[in-house]
């Protein structure tokens, strides 16, 4: 005779008929169901810089350049790029094999509009910071087009793989507009978008059309959990098959389960403590102590389960701007010795202010609350409060950012420009350090075109930066990725998960 | 016709009250330390060009000169552009406003019906040695907040017994209808049997941690209304004539009882209209709550400012309601 177990009898009772009415929990062997921790702000891929929604708007649109996993820039809609000596001047080749959705072909013209004309026309873009520096596109074939600027722009190749750099199609967005646009994206990218329920979910399906390898998945659900919470139950319950973003504690609890599998993979975010020059700050005897005095491996094991990388420069390992033979001590003693030279003790405290926010990104407000612990050891007493991540830069802009916050800054490109260069840029909103001896030489070092001085400057200045305490760069940060353990993602370094890069075994 | 009278004086009351409120609002959400211009700019925007935003966006301008502004805008029924989405703030919330509002209708039938019928098994319970027990569940009940009881259905019936669906408003492949917004009745218009129990079931584990939430409440003003009930003079009377104790309570007690219940059900609408938040991040419901947490996050004061304005005209409506209704079942409360 067959035994019942209790569960059964439950599910067959009074809750197995609703059981019964959803068969779609199953896999498909051709589809995906994603849970996606925020939902995309806008199909215009051009208008807001939106790191979390960039995977979802790799699936619909292209890049002109693209990045592999490991972060290196790679071919795209452009097969060819080459930057003049000045980096005034940047030529570019484009596929000629290329169709948006609507079946019309991509060309040099929509490049043009894309990073020029609709920018030119008020179009409210974030992409018209990205290409500031942009004086014309001059379109020379549908295959060849030079950009053209007005003081060196040696990293716009980055930028054209990086936020917002997506090509949308003229003659469609001319005759549509932009709004229809957004409600009815059209795009170049492997999948077209099928349908979308703001803040609930966003169906894909492959497009047959595309140019480059065809995906695995011929329709992907996107399910948008905001709470991670949420997101654990339904990876668990099969609801979906892969999420990203879950709290790093769980991640041991579901990689124990007989059908999961997860990874704590390390991206190009940082974690870092943003600082001022000024107030409590002003003495490097006192900065320089409170970087000596945090334990940053102790911290990776307590909130990220050893996986995220101590970092002693802004910027992470195998990028650019990364230092292989600088370190900057985790030394309590040297820290105890700085203090004393400027008259602090355990008993004789240095006061500072600290920020954090609290639920930001994983475990930020413990980490905060860690540290403080850390520098009460050496003789720093810090007051922590809570900020809201909004509220940073109005309090940045109005000199009113205690001596230290806790923050984190992703950069998918890697490149030294885009950590060094905006977070200790005064010009620009994220710098509480506002001393122009190393602020201008961060500015100064924009302009430099030769790839291998400006790497180099930027080098220089990272170093420079740890040792005089204008930067404290704690952890590099991880993502945490669920997914059934059938389910196959290429992990790209700098965060991304692609449905095009999903197959089952 | 009573109801009508009753609803249009308030509705008339009502402007003032929204006309104060809008003005709180509009003062407290510049008085935050958020800078609205640099959200809405990326974060490669220099100081320049996040001040041409700010001028732009009129924030450099008195503080009542900005409401004035708005308020002229607001009675044309441009409610200005969300910073973060970059589309018209009304329109926003005009498209979460029926997602949450069902909620809201569907919880609230829950706590009415737990209410309800708690507090009817409460009072014939008084006295009983079962009576303790009954209070202690209550207590229990009222103690767990909606965002608990979200959680926990999610464990019980979506992980350990994978029973039920807990994402969205609807089955994966299943598109909304999109006619008036509301899924239920959008469903019964399109002729779709399919998508209304597809949406009911997605319903069903939100309204009901909204609704326990709620539920205690009214069972114990229940309760109580009817205790007091049981000592006026018609209810001796009634057991005189040999009326039957059941008959007595549903017919006589409950009819005159229920009248604070109802007044407190039309307060905790409006409680839970706004507890439906977490919720509905919980169980990724695309409504108000879902877009007001995003427009917080975002200092997204437009979209922060018209969900405030929804939610005040949401409660109004729903007071004056109640209060007709009141006017309704009460002849003693009609003007005469």
């Amino acid at each position: 005779m067959a035994r019942i177990s209790r569960r059964t009898l439950l599910q067959t009772g009074a809750i197995g008929p609703l059981g019964a009415a959803f068969p779609a929990f199953a896999a498909e062997t051709d589809s995906v169901t994603i849970g996606w921790p925020s939902d995309v702000t806008s199909w215009d891929p051009n208008q807001r810089f939106t790191p979390d929604a960039h995977s979802i708007m790799k699936a619909v649109f292209d890049q002109p350049l693209d990045q592999d996993a490991n972060l290196k820039l790679v071919p795209g809609l452009i097969t060819k790029w080459e930057m003049a000596a000045d980096a005034r001047a940047l030529t570019l080749d484009f596929r000629d094999d290329v169709t948006f959705h609507d079946g019309s072909r991509m060309t040099a013209e929509d490049f043009r509009w894309t990073f020029f004309e609709r920018i030119k026309a008020g179009h409210k873009v974030d992409i018209a910071q990205s290409m500031r520096k942009v004086t014309d596109i001059e379109v020379i074939s549908p295959t060849r087009a030079i950009m053209r600027f007005d003081s060196p722009a040696p990293t716009v190749p980055v930028w054209l793989a990086f936020l917002g750099s997506f090509l949308v199609p003229k003659a469609y967005m001319e005759k549509v507009g932009v709004e229809a646009f957004a409600r009815a994206p059209v795009g170049t990218g492997p999948y077209k978008l099928v349908e979308h329920q703001m803040n609930a979910r966003i169906v894909l399906e492959r497009n047959e059309a595309y140019w480059g390898p065809k995906p695995k998945m011929k329709r992907v659900t996107i399910e948008i959990i905001k709470d991670p919470s949420a997101r654990v139950a339904a990876v668990q319950s099969g609801q979906v098959d892969i999420t990203i973003n879950v709290p790093v504690r769980e991640v041991t609890r579901l990689k124990a389960l007989p059908a999961l599998t997860a990874d704590l993979t390390p991206v190009t975010k940082v974690i870092l403590l943003q600082v001022r020059n000024d107030e409590g700050f002003a003495d490097p005897n006192i900065r320089l102590a409170a970087h000596h005095a945090i334990d940053k491996k102790a911290l990776s094991n307590a909130f990220y389960a050893g996986a995220a990388v101590p970092l002693s420069v802004l910027g992470v390992p195998g990028s650019p701007g990364y230092l292989d033979d600088y370190g900057f001590a985790f030394d309590p003693e040297q820290a105890k010795q700085l203090l004393a030279k400027s008259g602090f003790s355990v008993d004789r405290p240095a006061r500072i202010r600290m920020a954090s926010t609290n639920g930001q990104f994983p475990s930020d407000y413990d980490i905060a609350r860690a540290i403080v612990q850390m520098w009460k050891k050496v003789g720093i007493e810090a007051e922590l409060e809570v900020i809201e991540y909004a509220k940073y830069f109005e309090l940045n802009r109005g000199g009113k950012l205690p001596e230290t916050t806790l923050y984190t800054f992703d950069n998918a490109t890697g490149d030294p420009e885009i950590y060094t260069g905006y977070l200790l840029n005064p010009k620009l909103p994220f710098s509480p350090w506002k001393d122009m001896t190393l602020g201008q030489k961060v500015i100064d070092q924009f302009n430099v075109a030769d790839e291998k001085a400006r790497i180099a400057g930027w080098l220089a200045l990272n170093r420079e930066a740890s040792e005089i305490g204008a930067a404290m760069p704690l952890l590099q940060s991880v993502l945490t990725v669920v997914r059934k353990k059938t389910l196959a993602v290429v992990p790209y370094r700098n965060g991304w998960v692609l449905p095009q890069a999903m197959a089952w075994d | 016709m009573i109801l009508l009278a009753a609803l249009g004086r308030r509705l008339v009351t009502a402007v003032p009250i929204l006309f104060v409120v809008s003005m709180l609002l509009f003062a407290a959400l510049r008085v935050l330390p958020v800078d609205p211009a640099a959200m809405s700019m990326p974060p490669n925007a220099t100081k320049d060009e996040i001040e041409a935003a700010r001028r732009e966006m009129g924030l450099d301008r008195p503080l009542p000169e900005q409401y004035v502004l708005w308020l002229g805008r607001a009675a044309r029924g441009d409610f200005g552009r969300s910073i973060h989405h970059r589309r018209d703030a009304g329109k926003l919330v005009a498209e979460a406003l029926p997602g949450t509002i069902e909620l809201a209708m569907a919880a609230m039938v829950v706590a009415s019906g737990l209410g309800l019928g708690g507090g009817l098994l409460l009072f014939m319970l008084r006295g009983r040695r079962m009576e303790p027990v009954a209070e202690t569940a209550t207590t229990l009940m009222m103690s767990v907040p909606e965002f608990l009881w979200a959680l926990l259905f999610i464990f019980v019936f979506g992980v350990a017994l994978q029973a039920m669906p807990f994402t969205g408003r609807l089955d994966p492949g299943m598109k909304l209808p999109g006619i008036t917004g509301f899924l239920l009745l959008d469903s019964v218009l399109a002729g779709r049997p399919d998508i209304l129990w597809s949406a009911m079931v997605h319903l069903l584990l939100p309204a009901v941690a909204l609704g326990l939430a709620f539920a205690p409440p009214i069972m114990r003003v229940l309760r109580a209304s009817l205790i007091d009930t049981y000592h006026e003079d018609y209810i001796r009377q009634a057991r005189l004539r040999g009326i039957s104790e059941g008959r007595i309570l549903l017919r006589h007690a409950l009819k005159n009882a229920i009248l604070p219940t109802l007044t407190l059900m039309g307060v905790q609408f409006g409680f839970l209209f706004g507890g439906s938040l977490l919720v509905e991040v919980i169980y990724s419901f695309p409504g108000m709550g879902n877009l007001m947490v995003d427009a917080v996050r975002n200092a997204d004061l437009p979209i922060i400012q018209v969900v405030g304005l929804a939610y005040c005209v949401v409660v109004l409506v729903i007071n004056s309601l109640v209060d007709g209704l009141y006017l309704v079942l009460n002849p003693r409360l009609r003007p005469r």
